[in-house]
């Protein structure tokens, strides 16, 4: 049984609605076909949007750092509050200036008051070897970056 | 050519009853709470990172939004968790709702200002953006509103277009090769389960998965052609897309699986009544009247229901 009852829109309100729709869609649609995540909501759905040949071997980035005793601690999601993938967001900013990980370092030791300083951060990447679109199981790491505390 | 801008107008505005925007509105508040304490918890942690990292998105500098700091976080977490839980119980749906599409605004810049940008919510956002302008709704009206009925067409094509814009997203970043290349096998390398690993063991396995997603995205404006059984069935296949996706690479994609809610008759769920009406029969000793029943049902399970 469906209601005979109907609210209707006036046709002030059904316009604004269609010129809503009509902006919203031409937002997004220049947003997927020009656009960067800079451009946030209307960037491009690009997660996993990127390719790599399928023999390209494929890196499994961390954050680690050394603390004053020389224990070696994971600088993860949980350790610090940023996410892996803010990380490698970030990692040319990084690059270009190392004693920018100092921040990561604050970031860890605002969450752990009261564990031993961080002497040193470093970003590793672990490079998968993949053959045929297919992980073989073998890896290398590889430390891209080092900030050591003055 | 005029008669297919009405069809078009007609079709975005096609009504639904006030009960599905009520279940819907409902659904979408308490998600907003539950995103803050369960699905992101992340992003509340973002107050205590140094500003240093803070990158904030055109958005976000154009406002010009604040740098976060660890008072601002929680004053947006608070403000956000009170005002979506008012927010779910319908009452002053457009001043509440403006509240929280705004508070939620403010804390996606938060969360995706730090050098990650995630994809899993724009239609999730547009729910928030149009539930706003939907209107009263009562839980289990029968009446049909076409405010309501263009809330939910914006979130079922905002559903869509996730989909269908990101191959056109894999196409323009990663050409044709995205088809052939070793993407499933980084992400599993990154983040996949036991199941993942299995999986990846078989010979071009991932290949055809990556072809069979550009297909499904591709072909997923189908959806609105589709009637009936056939249209709960593409429901239903879209959330087992993203059954195997959380299964096998950990992507859980939360807010925009609520947002799929929108191609459901969800007037119909009513739970509150329910138990209420399986509590009053068990006081009284008998079962509920069949004209009881039918005031629960007001729209066809299948069938071809009222709206989209």
């Amino acid at each position: 049984m469906v209601s005979a009852q109907m609210d209707t829109l006036s046709t002030r309100g059904r316009a604004a609605r269609f010129l809503a729709s009509g902006l919203g869609f031409a937002l997004l649609l220049a947003g997927t076909v020009w656009g960067h995540d800079d451009d946030f909501p209307f960037g491009p759905f690009r997660m996993y949007a990127g390719s790599n040949p399928p023999n390209d071997p494929a890196p499994d980035t961390r954050v680690e750092g050394v603390d004053r005793t020389g224990a070696v601690v994971s600088l993860d999601e949980g350790g610090t509050g940023i996410r892996r993938a803010e990380i490698e967001g970030q990692q040319g900013r990084y690059a270009g200036d190392p004693a920018l990980l100092r921040e990561v370092a604050a970031a860890y030791t605002e969450r752990h008051p009261s564990a031993p300083d961080l002497v040193e951060v470093r970003i590793v990447i672990r490079w998968h070897e993949v053959r045929a679109g297919r992980p073989t199981g073998k890896y290398a790491d590889e430390t891209v970056l080092r900030w050591r505390a003055p | 050519m005029a008669s297919a801008v009405t069809g078009l107008g007609r079709w975005l505005t096609e009504p639904v009853p006030r009960g599905r925007v009520a279940a819907f509105r409902t659904l979408v508040y308490l998600f907003a709470a539950a995103d803050l304490v369960v699905f992101s918890p992340w992003v509340r942690s973002h107050g205590a990172i140094p500003g240093e990292l803070y990158q904030p998105l055109l958005v976000g500098r154009m406002l010009p939004l604040p740098t976060p700091t660890p008072l601002l976080v929680e004053f947006v977490f608070w403000t956000l968790l009170a005002a979506s839980l008012a927010a779910a119980t319908g009452r002053a749906p457009r001043a509440l709702g403006w509240t929280v599409f705004l508070l939620y605004f403010e804390w996606m810049i938060i969360a995706m200002s730090y050098g990650k940008v995630d994809h899993d919510r724009f239609a999730y956002l547009v729910a928030l953006a149009v539930l706003p302008t939907a209107g009263r709704a009562r839980h289990g009206d029968a009446t049909r509103t076409e405010a309501g009925g263009w809330a939910l067409r914006m979130t079922q094509i905002a559903v869509v277009c996730t989909y269908f814009l990101a191959a056109w997203a894999k196409l323009r970043f990663g050409g044709l090769g995205w088809m052939t290349g070793s993407v499933l096998a980084r992400a599993i390398i990154r983040r996949g389960t036991d199941l993942a690993d299995v999986i990846a063991q078989v010979p071009y396995l991932l290949i055809a998965a990556q072809i069979g997603i550009i297909a499904f995205e591709l072909l997923s404006p189908l959806i609105f052609v589709l009637r009936g059984r056939w249209r709960l069935a593409a429901v239903g296949f879209f959330y087992s897309f993203h059954l195997v996706t959380i299964a096998t690479i950990t992507i859980s994609f939360a807010p925009h699986l609520l947002a799929i809610t929108s191609f459901l008759p969800l007037e119909r769920l009513r739970p509150v009544h329910r138990i209420q009406r399986a509590l009053s029969s068990r006081r009284h000793g008998r079962p509920p009247t069949p004209a009881a029943v039918g005031a629960l049902d007001q729209m066809p399970v299948v069938g071809r229901p009222a709206g989209p």
